[in-house]
Order: structure tokens, then C-alpha cells, then sequence
């Protein structure tokens, strides 16, 4: 069964937030907007956002290292927010495994979003109802766009090309690779909640060299100093 | 978690409800068996009515949870997955029966279509009660919710809502019950509080999930949050964290406790001892327990974290212990 989602790359990511913006810019005109804000210029401005970026810092200080997280809906494939759903509003589409909200159906109860663990479900204060990122639903299958304009409005914006979508489940598609190639993970694997969207690790840009590579009489040792000492 | 006021209004007046019914209607059928418990026909009808007023309160009152109050019908549609469907299902359905129930013993229609209707009554009223509870207890995402205690323990204070009701009532109109219903109404009291201290025990040996796991990073990483994408607070910060709510909750609990079940004991084990019964005496332990009731519920979602409170820094660590064998099972490998 096709499973479409984003696949993150932590190491390219530089927390600019423009996926966020973007994803907010797409998806407040479109289909299944608005998402309503509150005060937009006030003291508190507040406001339904599909995609929200943190940023953690690892380590012990000075040997730290910081990276950005965006967090939007993992289009969880053991959904846990699916079953709650008292309307079946909330639903799994079998044709490609996007999670979505019938905004129709939705009575606001709010109990999706306390079965998702992630927190990727915010309620519409102004219209009422649950609203999640839909992978741009209405973008990805409009055939009125150039092909390569049909992916979800965060990958396209993203200045850094972090974000990758695709079908995980298809061997042949970029996301699919990218996980297999790159050691695609989870977020909080343990939940049972199998989720769809994956991040590529981040991984520290050292370079090591043995030092017996660095004698003079080693035949490639003019190789490693072109390589590695390139302009230096 | 944030407390919503409907909800707590529900647990308040369905608990009474359909406690007070349970209890009238099983007077009503050891009479059958020989016991001398028939209660008057003005009491029945009393609870019958009032217990009809309350569910309906209740289900009016729940419906400011909703965001579309009128689409809520649409709530029955996921019977087979949603224990908030099945609430809704068996809720209704219980209220039905309760009107015919009404209707059919006012109007003296054949006592066994009477029986009949009151078992179902019975049936869907516990069956409501109980997906209630489930909706708390099947939430695996709120660790300290997330135990069949939470089910016991709900419907125990129903029992508790509906056995002090049930007491007053029966002593304004058949004072010869009061005693073992007093006795009935003081042994829920007293497993209340049993069950009560058990949830508070039990939040301090949760093991509890990590940022680590949930960034599904190794457990030996130092992490924190640095920022959370927004300035101010979002839906989940609001829905999940009560800050105002964490700051009040040493305070609340210990007045709960003393509200439902201290003061309810005294007034109860009083009354055993001296013998003495007075309707003000029920009347005050109903009250008390309601109050009480009411914080006890909002402290239920006070002390409900979230797991998705870890991304914002703001699940609590106590009570965590490193699980063993977590680093082999990962299959995320941090190459260098």
C-alpha cells in the first residue's frame, strides 16, 4: 500500500522556518484553510500552524550541537488519532496514507489530538474544528500544476533542499532511498504509532585522517593532501 | 492537561444519575427476591425524574466541549473504535430507557415489562459509565490515566455520587433503609479514598518517556529544548499544560481529599455511631461530595501529562528510570 510523507534531513536543516511559513501562506488560502489567527499583531499573537519547527541543543557545553526539529503530521500508519475519532471524521486514506479531517464531519471534540503524541493536531478556535497538516492534498494531485510543482508547499520552499516526499513504500522513490540509504528515523519509536514521516540523522562533519596516510612515501599521500588540503 | 468545566459538569450529574437509578432499581428488584426493600412509588418516581434531569443537564452541559454542538449526533458513527462514540451511544440509550422506564411504572403497565425496561436501564447506564471511564483510560499518551484504576476508580465515584443521593432520598422517604444504605454509601467512601491515594501512589513509579526517546536519540545524549517555534503559547502548550492549573494542584489536592472523602467519612461514621439520622446530615455528605468531586476531576486533568508535552519541555522527569536494553533495540545508527 503507498504511503506518501516527508523525510527530513536534521543535517541540512538550518531552522529558518520558512517550511512553516510556507505551509502556513499554501494552506490558509487553500482547500483547507483558513487557519485562523489571534491577535496576529498583538501581545500574544496565537494561531493554527500545521508545522511548527524546534530546536533542541545535544550535548554538554562547549561540546555542544544544536538542530531543528520541524514537527508537523507523521501520517502515522497504526494512527493512533484514527480510531478515537467518534464521527470517522478523522480517517486514513488507503490510496496513499494520508491522514486527514473531514471538516464537515468533525465535531471538535478534541480527542484526536489527545491520542496523537506528537502534538501535531491543533483546534480551530474560529472554525471549530481539528486541523493537521494534509501533506497539500491539494496540490500533490492537481494536474494543473507542472509535475514538479506537485509536492507539499514545505518541500518546495525549503532554501536548504531538507525536506524530501515521496511514497516510502515505493523502492523507486527518492524518500524511499533516502531511508534506506541514510538510516531514516522515527520520532518516539516506542509509541507503537508507526509513523510515516522520517528524519535522516544529523551527523558531526569531522574529518579523520590516519597519520600513516601523511607520510611522504606512502603513494597516496599526494592524493590525501589534494583532497583534504585542497586550497588550504 | 487542561481541566474542560463540561466535562466535570457530565461526570457530576451523569454519576448522580445514573447511580441513583442504579440503586432505586436494585431496591426495586431484591423486593422481588423476597427483601423488604420496596422503596414508595413517589421515591421512585423522584429518582426516576431526577435522574432523567440530571442526564439531560449532563448531556447539555457536555455539549460546550464541542466545537459543533448540533453536529454531535454525528457521534454515534465509530461505535465499533471510539470509546466516545460508545459513550454517546449508551448515554442516549440509557436516558431512553429511563423515560420509558418512567413512563411504564407510572402508568402501572405489566411488572414484567417494567422489570424488563429497568434491567436494560441498569445495563446501559453502567455501559455508559463505563466507556466514559475508558475514554481516559484507553488514552495511552497520559501515562497516570492510562490504568484500569482509572475505570475502578470512576465508577467508584459514581457509586459515591449516587449512594449519598440515593441516602438522602431514602430517608425522606423510607427512613427504615437508611442503615445499610448508609453502611453501602460509607464502604464506597472509604474505597474511594483507597483508590484515590492508589493514583497518586502510582504517578511517583510511572516510568516515564524521555525527550531522548522521543527525538529517538540515544539515552546518554544531555538534550534540552532551545526553542519551541513560537513566542507565545499554541493549542498544544494550552490543551496539554495548565500551567496556572500545575501551581494550584498542591494546593487543590489536599482540599479535595478532606472535601470528598474526610468530611463525608465523619459525617457518615457520625451517624453510624450515634445512631443519630438527620436529612441535613445526607443532605451536607451529597453536597460534599459533589464539591469534592468537582475539584477531584479537575485535579485528574491537572495531574494528566501529556507525552507530547516532552517536545515543549514540559513533562516531568520524576520517577523516570533508565530502561535497560533500550540502546540495543535501536535501530538508529548516529554515524561519525
Amino acid at each position: 500500500m503507498p504511503q506518501y510523507a516527508l523525510v527530513i534531513d536534521l543535517n541540512t536543516c538550518v531552522g529558518c522556518h520558512a517550511c512553516a511559513t510556507n505551509c502556513k501562506e499554501w494552506n490558509t488560502q487553500a482547500s483547507f484553510g483558513p487557519l485562523s489567527d489571534f491577535e496576529p499583531y498583538g501581545r500574544s499573537p496565537e494561531g493554527v500552524w500545521y508545522n511548527r519547527i524546534m530546536s533542541y541543543e545535544v550535548g554538554d557545553f562547549p561540546d555542544t550541537q544544536v538542530f531543528h526539529l520541524p514537527k508537523s503530521c507523521l501520517h502515522c500508519q497504526d494512527a493512533p488519532c484514527v480510531p478515537v475519532c467518534p464521527t470517522g471524521a478523522s480517517y486514513k486514506r488507503e490510496q496513499d496514507g494520508i491522514v486527514l479531517v473531514n471538516y464537515d464531519d468533525c465535531i471538535g471534540c478534541k480527542l484526536c489530538s489527545w491520542s496523537c503524541p506528537y502534538g501535531c493536531r491543533e483546534f480551530d478556535e474560529a472554525d471549530k474544528v481539528m486541523k493537521k497538516c494534509t501533506l497539500c492534498i491539494d496540490r500533490i494531485y492537481d494536474e494543473s500544476l507542472p509535475p514538479e510543482h506537485r509536492k507539499p508547499a514545505c518541500v518546495l520552499t525549503c532554501p536548504a533542499k531538507a525536506r524530501f516526499f515521496g511514497d516510502i513504500e515505493d523502492p523507486n522513490s527518492e524518500a524511499y532511498r533516502m531511508i534506506k540509504e541514510r538510516n531514516g528515523f522515527v520520532l518516539f519509536p516506542d509509541m507503537g504509532t508507526n509513523p510515516a514521516n522520517h528524519y535522516l540523522p544529523r551527523t558531526e562533519t569531522k574529518v579523520h585522517v590516519d597519520e600513516h596516510l601523511l607520510e611522504a612515501e606512502n603513494p597516496l599521500f599526494l592524493e590525501v593532501v589534494r583532497r583534504h588540503y585542497k586550497g588550504g | 492537561m487542561h481541566p474542560p468545566l463540561s466535562l466535570i459538569w457530565f461526570f457530576l450529574t451523569a454519576g448522580t444519575s445514573i447511580e441513583l437509578f442504579t440503586l432505586t432499581y436494585l431496591a426495586e428488584l431484591l423486593s422481588l427476591f423476597g427483601f423488604d426493600t420496596s422503596l414508595p412509588r413517589n421515591m421512585v418516581l423522584f429518582s426516576v425524574v431526577f435522574s432523567l434531569i440530571l442526564v439531560g443537564l449532563g448531556a447539555v452541559g457536555a455539549s460546550f466541549h464541542l466545537g459543533h454542538k448540533m453536529r454531535a449526533w454525528n457521534a454515534i458513527k465509530r461505535f465499533h473504535t471510539s470509546w466516545l462514540s460508545r459513550e454517546a451511544v449508551f448515554s442516549g440509550a440509557y436516558g431512553f430507557t429511563l423515560f420509558l422506564y418512567g413512563i411504564s411504572y407510572y402508568f402501572g403497565f405489566n411488572a414484567f415489562f417494567v422489570h424488563l425496561l429497568g434491567i436494560f436501564t441498569f445495563i446501559l447506564g453502567w455501559l455508559s459509565a463505563f466507556s466514559t471511564a475508558m475514554i481516559y483510560a484507553s488514552n495511552r499518551f497520559v501515562l497516570e490515566w492510562n490504568t484500569s484504576l482509572t475505570v475502578i476508580y470512576y465508577l467508584n465515584m459514581y457509586l459515591m455520587l449516587g449512594s449519598s443521593a440515593f441516602l438522602a432520598t431514602t430517608y425522606h422517604y423510607k427512613p427504615e433503609l437508611v442503615k445499610p444504605f448508609l453502611l453501602l454509601t460509607l464502604f464506597f467512601v472509604l474505597l474511594g479514598l483507597a483508590f484515590r491515594i492508589a493514583f497518586n501512589i502510582r504517578q511517583f513509579f510511572l516510568k516515564r518517556p524521555t525527550l531522548n526517546e522521543a527525538l529517538n536519540l540515544p539515552h546518554n545524549r544531555p538534550i534540552k529544548v532551545l526553542d519551541t517555534g513560537t513566542t507565545t503559547n499554541n493549542y498544544c502548550t494550552e490543551e496539554f499544560y495548565y500551567a496556572k492549573g500545575r501551581e494550584m494542584l498542591n494546593f487543590v489536592i489536599p482540599i479535595f481529599y478532606v472535601i470528598t472523602f474526610f468530611v463525608p467519612i465523619f459525617l457518615l461514621s457520625y451517624s453510624l455511631i450515634k445512631g443519630s439520622t438527620s436529612y441535613s446530615f445526607y443532605a451536607l455528605t451529597y453536597a460534599s461530595l459533589v464539591i469534592g468531586s468537582a475539584l477531584e476531576r479537575w485535579s485528574f486533568f491537572v495531574e494528566g501529562n501529556h507525552v507530547q508535552n516532552l517536545f515543549y519541555g514540559l513533562y516531568p522527569k520524576e520517577g523516570y528510570t533508565l530502561r535497560k536494553g533500550y540502546m540495543e533495540k535501536k535501530k538508529t545508527k548516529i554515524s561519525i
